[in-house]
């Protein structure tokens, strides 16, 4: 069980202080927890779960705000930090955002939100379906409604019914003139490759995200061509175990809106869409750069918003890069981005220059890592295929749309 | 004391402002307290939300109290809600104007709107003021029964504020039993779960003194009520479901059969998109199976997948907890990870605790067939601009290399590293090319070569510097210039900081010095010499003591100094056995994330999830349990409800087995190991045993030192038949006696009677214990109340390591014994039951 949770700006201020049960915690513990964090240098780095004198302490930074949780007894730990993520989560749904401003802003809510997601230090209620139907949101409809109605108060009057019904992620009873429903397949691409061009590790996490606008309580199901690809996969509350252990079909009943109905894993992909070659070769206190990128492998689809990053060595004086296409920045904190957009149909792009060593180094031996970006949209590089998607207690044929999209996720090159 | 006036101290001179801005809010909220007049609740709503941001901000607003309270008589939710804010937050430091709220809130609970009945009661009981409570007894009663189960969750969740208010207020008003009654027949799942929460940390505050409490806490783990939970697990919420799957871990089912049928029931919650659902699921799955080796196995191979699914979706504070857990099942089973060896490749932008805990299942999982792959990845690292990871990566290449057989690839890769010309590389490449050497001797040919080319004076690293040294000592023969680079070093002897380096200057000049007598000579004078006026004092030592035994004989210093080395084949491990599996055992909770058993981060009064005690309430369970009536470690009734250890007699255990009451040797508590055993477990006060010394080893090594002691009298009871002595210092940890009554058959099972004189001593437990003590029979556990008492007994035959296990119940009233003996060695239980027998017949006999 929790004791306490506060919310702390990016400069360690105290923006919020919940106390969760009888025992108070003395928010001195915030400058002890931020006096860690600036010793560590980059606050991010800190560990999620870390102990303090007087206290168990979990955190989770978003946007620059940090939860965190403080507990004196022994919980799990990822109970803590899957929670403390959810609060992020509703609050910046809640919120249209993350940041200082809008949480000061809106303590009221945050307090509201928090007394309905937590109870005497064990969560409840985490599903935003029901707590928007507890609270209202803060948005400029219902601002322009209070102002209309005069009616002020942004608590719904009715208690939300799903908090009984035998469906609790659904609202009630939505009502839509236009019943819609939308399937995307969102995939990252994970990739490490080696120095010789080795594809070390690639594989595939996605989602299907589902945004439903449906009226009544649909029931649907939906089935992919080669559900076998699939590695491990975790699911909305919402989707029935037993249709999927037989046939791999999803059978469910959605919550209302826009939400994560599986997540998946492929692995073991053989090639990626692709290449970004570094060359760099060091002699006598110099250093010459050459990166090729290309396509290796056509998904179909036009490839944009290919970047290429890296954190230059701190041996390096200075540096000087160009490039045939896109456009080469080096930031302040050393980092180097080149942006590439599309890959032109008429060159390869490549980016080259020279970077000049500290004196007294012959030779580069830290060699960076490349990062790599891009986006394709409208296929799923996994192979994934949405077979059909059929729809039940519907009164008039719904709208259904699919997408699929893939980015890279962590792709890196190494040289 | 209370929070909010110390930070209105600490804050007041630094934000002067605060005071008057404070005044003036009370005034204006005066004004419109009393106003009927529209718009009034908007003027009200902005004067509050200045309150409370102030309240949050630190600044004292507890002066307005008396101005919220007169306010907050509106039908606007979000006032209330703010004024409930308001008054939670100082009701506690100022308790008599709490009982100003108490109107308006017991007003608030009979209104007809369910949320604002809710969060009345909720804000009822949260005030926490001990001389309120009669006011919460009415209310929540009507609200456990309320209509809408909005209130009821609040109502359940408020009787467990009352308890820890004032224990005794909730016991009478009978609120335990109406939720046992409300758990079991409520409609709403999240009343039932809060039902769970609330009852278990009640009688499980309560059983301490109440056998009624420790009763109902034994029936929530009844299969019935675990059935029940189990069977509605999907209708719960995500966050009830891992209070249900915890529950489940604490039930013991009765056959295998059992097993299956929760393991099967189970399976999909491990596809939950929730990570904490998903890890309680794995903790239940892993425990159920402990006893069934080969079906452990295929959980591990069944939860791997939803593992490291978890590891590469979600956010990185998740990964890294469950990282941390992952961590833990590769440690105990790295094989079955052996193939999934890419998982755990770094990726660049990872923060590096979690290239750290990588970088170690890397290490772990490493075997013939995937060795050159993970080396291979793992010099990538050496590369890295993050100098902590590589160094961590080089010393991981090491590892692996003193694990494999086939070394070959690695020491090469080993030499680049040397040859990488950057500072940290070489320091802990050379560190582990030293580790090398002296296990496999064979490469000194190859590595001497590269060894040779490095100048001592790139290598500054005291750890490195040493390693240098000691191979320039060990392979001064196939090194040229060996002596003249240690002459060099010698020359600096005064620059040089490190005791460890100059200490290992000292034995490589001594070791060179007999290789190659001439060219050494001189640097081992200077050495000497040098080494004399060390302020150091081991430095001094040993210089001394070379120089004696050079004086003393020159043969005998080469023998002494240099004799042939056999290779070592095992390095001691730095982290035992025993200690993973305490951490195993505790899956699922923080112990996994620090890897240290909770008896080493948590203070006792904070092991449980109860057992903290409310600074203002009259609850102290801290103070009892310490007080020593028998509280339940919880880890050990997560594993078996029959075991009940109370803090205070583990320490008992302890005490005497260290003492060693029937020992007579003095010598023997002047000897190091002793002192060192008793250091250990000083260390681990918190720890109910002794780990890793046993009196036998420090024995043997007495003997070889050849002090001649005298032989230590055998501890044997008068009655003990001449086949059968007993080690009387034997130990054993509780989770390895477990460990063992599980898996060793029953080898002897009988009755005794006791004698009455024994029944009328056997008013506590303890007594028995101390009795049993003095026959070498120790006790690990024991519980119950006259007249049934429960004790775990076990014991070690003398001169090996065979155990014998105990359970024994003792019924005072009948004055029978029930005795059940497990042994290691089957055929001497029927001599040690009569150890047994005769020494629990002398018990209460003067």
């Amino acid at each position: 069980m929790l004791q306490c949770i506060f919310l702390l700006s990016d400069s360690g201020e105290v923006m919020l202080e919940k106390q969760l049960t009888g025992h108070r915690v003395d928010r001195s513990i915030c400058d002890w927890f931020w006096g860690q964090a600036i010793s560590q240098g980059d606050s991010f780095k800190l560990q999620p779960v870390i102990a303090s004198s007087t206290h168990y302490l979990f955190q989770v930074v978003r946007e620059g705000i940090t939860f965190l949780a403080c507990t004196q007894v022994e919980m799990p730990p990822l109970m803590a930090i899957e929670f403390l993520c959810r609060v992020a989560d509703v609050l910046s749904d809640y919120l249209g955002g993350l940041n200082e401003d809008v949480i000061k802003d809106n303590f009221v809510i945050v307090y509201e939100l928090l007394d309905e997601m937590i109870d005497n230090g064990f969560p409840l209620t985490t599903e935003p379906n029901i707590l928007r139907e507890m609270i209202a949101q803060p948005n400029i409809v219902s601002k322009m409604l209070s102002v209309v109605t005069g009616n002020s108060s942004n608590v719904s009057e009715t208690l939300p019914g799903a908090t009984a019904s035998c469906v609790p992620w659904r609202t009630s009873d939505p009502k839509y003139a236009n019943n819609e429903v939308y399937v995307d397949l969102v995939e990252e691409m994970d990739a490490t490759i080696n120095r010789d061009g080795a594809l070390v590790k690639c594989e595939i996490y996605g989602e299907v995200q589902v945004n439903s606008h449906l009226s009544g309580l649909p029931d649907l199901t939906l089935s992919f061509a080669n559900p076998s690809i699939l590695d491990d996969v975790r699911f909305h509350p919402c989707v029935r175990f037993r249709p999927w252990e037989s046939h791999q079909i999803l059978s469910f009943v959605p919550p209302d809106g826009q939400f994560k109905l599986m997540s998946y894993r492929v692995k073991k992909l053989k090639s990626t869409p692709i290449y970004v070659k570094p060359q760099l070769t060091s002699d006598a206190g110099t250093c010459r750069v050459n990166v090729m990128v290309g396509i290796r492998n056509d998904p179909g689809k036009t490839i944009d918003s290919i970047t290429v990053q890296f954190k230059l060595p701190p041996c390096i004086l200075s540096a000087d890069l160009t490039s045939n296409h896109g456009t080469v920045n080096i930031l302040t904190n050393k980092t180097c981005s080149w942006s590439i957009g599309r890959i032109p149909k008429d060159k390869a792009p490549s980016m080259s220059g020279t970077f000049v060593l500290e004196t007294g180094l012959e030779r580069l031996h830290v060699f960076p890592t490349f990062q790599v970006s891009f986006r394709i949209m409208g296929v799923a590089l996994s192979g994934l295929q949405i077979d059909k998607l059929d729809l039940k207690n519907l009164p008039n044929r719904p709208y259904k749309g699919f997408r699929a999209l893939t980015r890279a996720g962590e792709f890196e090159v190494r040289s | 004391m209370a929070p909010p006036a110390q930070s209105h101290r600490s804050s007041s001179p630094s934000q002067p402002s605060g005071k008057g801005e404070v005044s003036d809010l009370k005034s204006q909220l005066r004004q419109l307290a009393g106003s009927r007049a529209p718009g009034v609740d908007d003027s009200k709503r902005d004067l509050f939300k200045k309150v409370i941001s102030y309240m949050t901000i630190g600044i004292d607003v507890s002066a307005v109290f008396g101005e919220m309270v007169m306010c907050s008589a509106t039908s606007d939710i979000v006032l209330k809600k703010m004024c409930y804010l308001y008054v939670g937050n100082y009701a506690k430091v100022n308790p008599d104007l709490a009982l100003l709220t108490i109107n308006f809130l017991q007003r608030d609970c009979k209104d007809a709107d369910p949320m604002i009945r809710g969060l009345a009661l909720r804000s009822l009981c949260s005030l926490r003021v001990a001389n309120l409570v009669e006011y919460l007894v009415g209310p929540l009663g009507s609200g456990l029964k309320d209509n809408s189960s909005y209130v009821r969750i609040v109502a359940v969740m408020g009787v467990l504020k009352l308890y820890h208010i004032s224990a005794s207020t909730c016991v009478d008003a009978d609120f335990p039993q109406t939720l046992k009654h409300l758990m079991l027949n409520d409609s709403d799942t999240q009343v039932v779960a809060n039902c769970l929460t609330a009852l278990q940390e009640i009688w499980s505050a309560e059983a301490s003194t109440s056998e009624e409490a420790s009763r109902e806490r034994e029936a929530l783990l009844s299969k019935p009520v675990v059935y029940y939970f189990l069977n509605r697990i999907r209708e719960f919420s995500e966050w009830a479901q891992c209070l249900v799957l915890d529950l489940a871990a604490k039930y013991v089912p009765s056959d295998n059969n059992e097993i299956f049928d929760i393991m099967n029931l189970l399976e999909d919650r491990l596809q939950h998109a929730n990570g904490a659902v998903v890890l309680a699921t794995i903790k239940l799955f892993l425990q159920l199976t402990l006893s069934m080796a080969d079906v452990h196995q295929q959980v591990y191979e069944r939860i791997k997948a939803p593992l490291l699914t978890l590891v590469s979706s979600g956010s990185p504070e998740q990964s890294y907890a469950v990282l941390s857990h992952l961590h833990l099942l590769v440690m105990r089973a790295p094989y079955i990870f052996s193939s999934d060896y890419k998982h755990f490749y770094c990726q660049y932008n990872e923060p590096s605790y979690v290239k750290k805990l990588k970088l170690e299942m890397l290490t772990a999982v490493a075997n013939e067939s995937n060795t050159y792959e993970i080396v291979t990845e793992l010099c990538e690292y050496a590369a890295n601009v993050d100098i902590p990871i590589a160094r961590e990566s080089i010393r991981a290449v090491g590892k692996i290399a003193l694990q494999q057989y086939d070394v070959n690839a690695i020491v090469d890769r080993l030499l680049q590293f040397l040859e990488m010309e950057k500072d940290y590389v070489t320091a802990e490449a050379l560190v582990l090319v030293k580790d090398l050497l002296r296990k496999y001797p064979q490469w000194s040919q190859d590595c001497i070569a590269v060894v040779g080319n490095i100048s001592s004076k790139n290598v500054q690293e005291p750890k490195a510097k040493a390693a240098l040294i000691w191979m320039l000592g060990e392979y001064s023969q196939e090194m040229h210039d060996a002596p003249y680079i240690l002459e060099s070093l010698i020359e600096n002897w005064d620059e040089e900081h490190s005791a460890e380096v100059r200490l290992h200057l000292l034995t490589a000049v001594m070791k060179c010095f007999f290789k190659r007598p001439p060219e050494t000579q001189n640097a081992l004078g200077a050495a000497l010499a040098a080494g004399l006026a060390d302020f150091h004092q081991d430095v001094h030592d040993r210089a001394l003591f070379y120089y004696r035994v050079l004086q003393h004989n020159v043969s005998v210093a080469e023998r002494v100094v240099n004799p042939p080395k056999q290779a070592v084949s095992v390095f001691a491990d730095t982290q035992s056995s025993e200690i993973k599996d305490r951490i195993f055992d505790e899956f699922n909770s923080l112990s996994v994330v620090y890897q240290k058993p909770s008896y080493m981060f948590t203070d006792k009064e904070h092991r449980g999830p109860f057992e903290f005690s409310d600074e203002l309430g009259n609850l102290s369970i801290g103070a009892e349990s310490a007080a020593g009536t028998v509280v339940p470690a919880h880890r050990v009734e997560a594993n078996d409800k029959d075991l009940l250890l109370s803090t205070s007699e583990k320490e008992e255990i302890r005490g005497p087995s260290n003492n060693g009451s029937a020992y007579s040797a003095p010598s023997y508590d002047g000897s190091a190991i002793s002192a060192a055993s008793q250091a250990l477990s000083e260390l681990t006060i918190l720890n109910p045993s002794v780990p890793g010394l046993t009196p036998q080893s420090s024995l043997a090594i007495d003997d070889l030192l050849g002090l001649g002691l005298p032989e230590i009298p055998s501890p044997a009871p008068a009655p003990s038949p001449p086949l059968l002595k007993l080690n009387s210092k034997a130990v054993l940890d509780p989770g390895t006696f477990q460990q063992k009554w599980r898996q060793l058959p029953i080898s002897l099972s009988q009755e005794y009677s006791v004698s009455p004189q024994g029944v009328a001593a056997l008013t506590t437990s303890e007594a028995l214990l101390r009795h049993m003590q003095g026959h070498s029979i120790h006790c690990i556990a024991s519980g119950g109340q006259s007249p049934n008492f429960k004790f775990f007994f076990f014991a070690q035959k003398a001169e090996e390591l065979s155990t014998f296990l105990v359970e024994c119940i003792i019924n005072t009233s009948s004055a029978k014994a029930q005795i059940k003996i497990k042994a290691d060695d089957q055929s001497a239980s029927q001599a040690f039951s009569a150890l047994f027998q005769s020494a629990l017949s002398k018990f209460g006999v003067p």
